[in-house]
């Protein structure tokens, strides 16, 4: 190893002052931004109607408040419905498909198909047929869920390594005591990313039918605000939304890293 | 006294993308109980498919293949335990973990495989490494691991291909005075593939040179010399030259055919 | 059987199965092939939709504008990210954290601001095509061979010649798979802002169309619009194999 660089503790400490500068630097510029969305807004160099301040938005925040929140956690519930139908189909389907090389043969270019179309131009019939309200969201939902899911889970299961299957088989592992204790352990990592991709893409669905035929959720509430042209509410709305989204993402990513410790710094 | 190990006139022959291949013609072979046997021969001279043989995973297409006067159809955790050239740990288990792995498919209850793992790590020289994953062990530590992965099944007979294949020379030779050591301690049947005629010398009671494709026993050769070999002895440099010439003699015959 | 027939029979199937419970279907909400063969003719021979020629180009327009503007900004900020390490690291989260936000969130604020017309459609379509593109060049750059770079600067290149004649070229593939993916995300975004909420385009007569029960016309539409987006993707892959060929 090099002789040069700095003995463990204080390149430690070098690492942690670098990892602040960086966040002061950060919440730095955010404030930057805010601070001169405030002076424009307070100039009038934009109508605030379609531009509000940010101290209009932060005030809109207690006006809003209940009704985003109602609705925020309408949507999620909404998603968390079609995220386990997306995991669970979109797993087993894996399974199936990634195991059994015919079926994945003759099948999967129409999985890619399908996950390529953009769902939207379904949606309205899907609307048609399933009516307002929950069921086309949560069906809508899981429809966008389920493709990265498969098409990630089918390419895990393919790819598992040879000789781990051989080494199970050598010292007796019978078909059922092979999926649990080989293929399933391998391709943990790989249905990790996947649920992490699903989840954006149900909560994307589910706010998609919510704006398109809504009565309830925070689609449906951000499109209300908008019609009435309640900037800053929509503006507080959104932001609500989007933390809750960052905040499900992180968390995921921060639950993947801690079941994949096994695999090292690689993710 | 019978052989442990029969095989009687086994072929096998692949299908390849340029047309059939024979693997192996006519091989018969016999292995007694307690030997360190090895097989050795060119690239591509079947002794791997031979070895699957022997551990029930590659069927035989014409001949049979028995182990304890019993016809092998299918891997037998019972009689015989492998280890293949990549150690194929599951890198999602730790070493104790990965010890246990074919107890825990015979349904042995926890606490018992873990003291049957546990113990093992002794020998294995992997006593600090118990709780470490893959991944934080060196090549000839994973070996390790995946040897003490056939011993912990305590199966008669322990078939090895090519276990030290990717290790660094000095690892090779420390790994095997290791195997031996445990060998004796053991007294299973070991069977075990090279290409190393230094391995094979070191370590073998027996040595079965195997022809280039298709593969058939060329000759046998037995070592009934004691252990640690000295190999700078008359008999084992004599042993040497005239198990190089055969072996190069195929080596040689397989290279053209390439 | 070989694969290409097992694939076919499943088409053929498919297509069987439509055709027998979309005729026993209500035919407000279910319509066989039989049915919407037709209303694929009257749609193309602007029957049904007269003005289908105007719709189908100002989509094109907005697809077009707002993957420019995709590109333009992409590259910019991705290399903004990429070429300086602290600038890359501090904002570098920052991006991939809004990337976590599903796009449509966006979408009631930018129909606040820009109204039904085009402009929020080419805003939304913008957006959704920029993040792939910026992430790609940001890839691409980190994973230029930096021994390259040294090289090059020891010659006396710029900054800026720096990234055009040693970066680009070697990140060229990166950089067209991110181009692709932008293309279309951003095909999307406009088409999904049209249905959600316009006056005119692809889109709204497929809106339109839902909305009067006139399920058939629905489906032709949604045929034509499809088949736009398989076209504007085949010839993106196209350009991709180029660029493929051209790297190596």
């Amino acid at each position: 190893m090099d002789r040069v660089t700095p003995p463990p503790a204080r390149s430690g400490q070098l690492r942690s002052e670098a990892v602040s500068r960086i966040r002061l630097l950060q919440l730095g510029s955010v404030a930057l931004l805010l601070g001169s969305w405030e002076a424009v807004a307070r100039l009038g160099w934009v109508d605030p109607l379609f531009v509000p301040a940010p101290s209009a938005v932060a005030s809109a925040f207690f006006r809003v408040g209940a009704l985003a929140m109602a609705g925020l956690g309408d949507t999620l519930a909404k998603t968390a419905v079609a995220y386990v139908i997306s995991v669970v189909l979109g797993v087993g389907g894996g399974l199936v498909l990634g195991s059994i090389r015919p079926v994945r043969q003759a099948v999967n270019p129409f999985v890619i198909a399908l996950y390529g179309m953009p769902k939207i131009l379904v949606l309205p019939w899907i609307v048609l047929l399933l009516g307002f309200g929950t069921l086309p969201a949560v069906v809508y939902g899981a429809i966008h869920g389920v493709f990265p899911i498969l098409v990630l889970v089918t390419g895990a299961v393919r790819d598992v390594d040879h000789t781990l299957l051989m080494v199970g088989r050598a010292f007796g592992a019978r078909r059922r005591q092979l999926y649990w204790k080989v293929v399933l352990p391998a391709i943990v990592p790989t249905v990790l990313t996947g649920m992490r991709l699903g989840i954006v893409f149900c909560l994307l669905g589910v706010l998609i039918v919510e704006m398109f035929a809504g009565v309830r959720g925070m689609g449906h509430v951000l499109g209300s605000l908008a019609n009435g042209f309640q900037a800053p509410e929509l503006f507080a709305a959104t932001a609500l939304v989007s933390t809750a989204s960052i905040v499900i993402v992180l968390s995921l990513d921060a639950l993947n890293d801690r079941l994949s410790h096994w695999r090292g710094d690689t993710r | 006294m019978s052989d442990l190990i029969v095989v009687d006139g086994v072929d096998k022959r692949y299908a390849t993308s340029s047309g059939p291949v024979d693997a192996l013609r006519g091989v018969s072979l016999g292995v007694g109980a307690g030997e360190f046997c090895t097989l050795i021969g060119p690239s591509g001279c079947g002794k791997s498919t031979l070895l699957g043989m022997l551990g029930g995973l590659v069927t035989p297409d014409a001949g049979r293949v028995l182990v304890d006067g019993r016809p092998v159809n299918g891997p037998d955790p019972r009689r015989a335990a492998t280890v293949f050239q990549e150690a194929g740990l599951f890198p999602w288990r730790t070493t104790v973990e990965n010890i246990e792995f074919g107890l825990e498919l015979q349904g042995v209850a926890r606490e018992r495989r873990r003291i049957v793992a546990t113990e093992l790590l002794g020998p294995l020289g992997l006593r600090d490494f118990a709780g470490k994953y893959p991944r934080e062990l060196s090549g000839g530590m994973r070996q390790r691991v995946a040897i003490g992965r056939a011993l912990a099944i305590d199966t008669p007979i322990v078939l090895m291909d090519e276990p030290f294949g990717a290790l660094d020379e000095q690892t090779r030779l420390l790994m095997g005075e290791w195997l031996l050591d445990i060998w004796r301690r053991t007294r299973k049947t070991v069977v075990f593939v090279t290409h190393s005629l230094q391995e094979a010398l070191a370590l073998s009671t027996r040595v079965i040179v195997m022809t280039a494709r298709p593969g058939r026993i060329k000759s046998v050769v037995e070592l009934p010399l004691p252990y640690p070999r000295a190999m700078e002895s008359a008999e084992l440099v004599a042993l040497r030259a005239k198990l190089w010439s055969e072996i190069r003699e195929e080596s040689l015959r397989a290279m053209g055919e390439v | 059987m070989s694969v290409a027939l097992i694939r076919v029979v499943i088409v053929a199937v498919a297509l069987g199965a439509w055709e027998v419970f979309g005729r026993l279907g209500n035919p407000l909400l279910y319509v066989p092939p039989s049915a919407a063969l037709p209303a694929l003719g009257r749609l193309l021979t602007l029957q049904s939709y007269p003005e289908l020629g105007e719709h189908l180009l100002l989509t094109l327009r907005e697809i077009a504008v707002a993957y420019a503007l995709a590109i333009a900004a992409g590259i910019g900020v991705g290399a903004a990210l990429g070429l300086n390490r602290v600038v890359g690291r501090t904002y570098g989260p920052i991006l991939a954290a809004l990337y976590a936000v599903p796009a449509v969130v966006w979408y009631p604020s930018l129909m606040l601001f820009f109204g039904l017309d085009a402009a929020s459609k080419i805003a939304f379509g913008f957006l959704l095509g920029f993040f792939p593109i910026a992430l790609a060049v940001l890839a691409g750059i980190r994973q230029v061979n930096a021994q390259l770079v040294i090289v090059a600067r020891a010659f006396g290149a710029s900054g800026i010649t720096v990234f055009r004649k040693v970066m680009l070229p070697a990140m060229l593939f990166t950089l067209v798979g991110g181009l692709r993916t932008g293309l279309a995300l951003t095909v999307i975004g406009v088409i999904v802002g049209e249905v959600l909420g316009a006056k005119a385009g692809m889109g709204s007569l497929i809106n339109h169309a839902y909305g009067l029960f006139r399920t058939a016309d629905y489906v032709a539409l949604v045929v034509v619009t499809l088949l736009l987006i398989v076209a504007s993707d085949a010839v993106a892959g196209v350009v991709e194999q180029r660029a493929r060929r051209w790297t190596e």
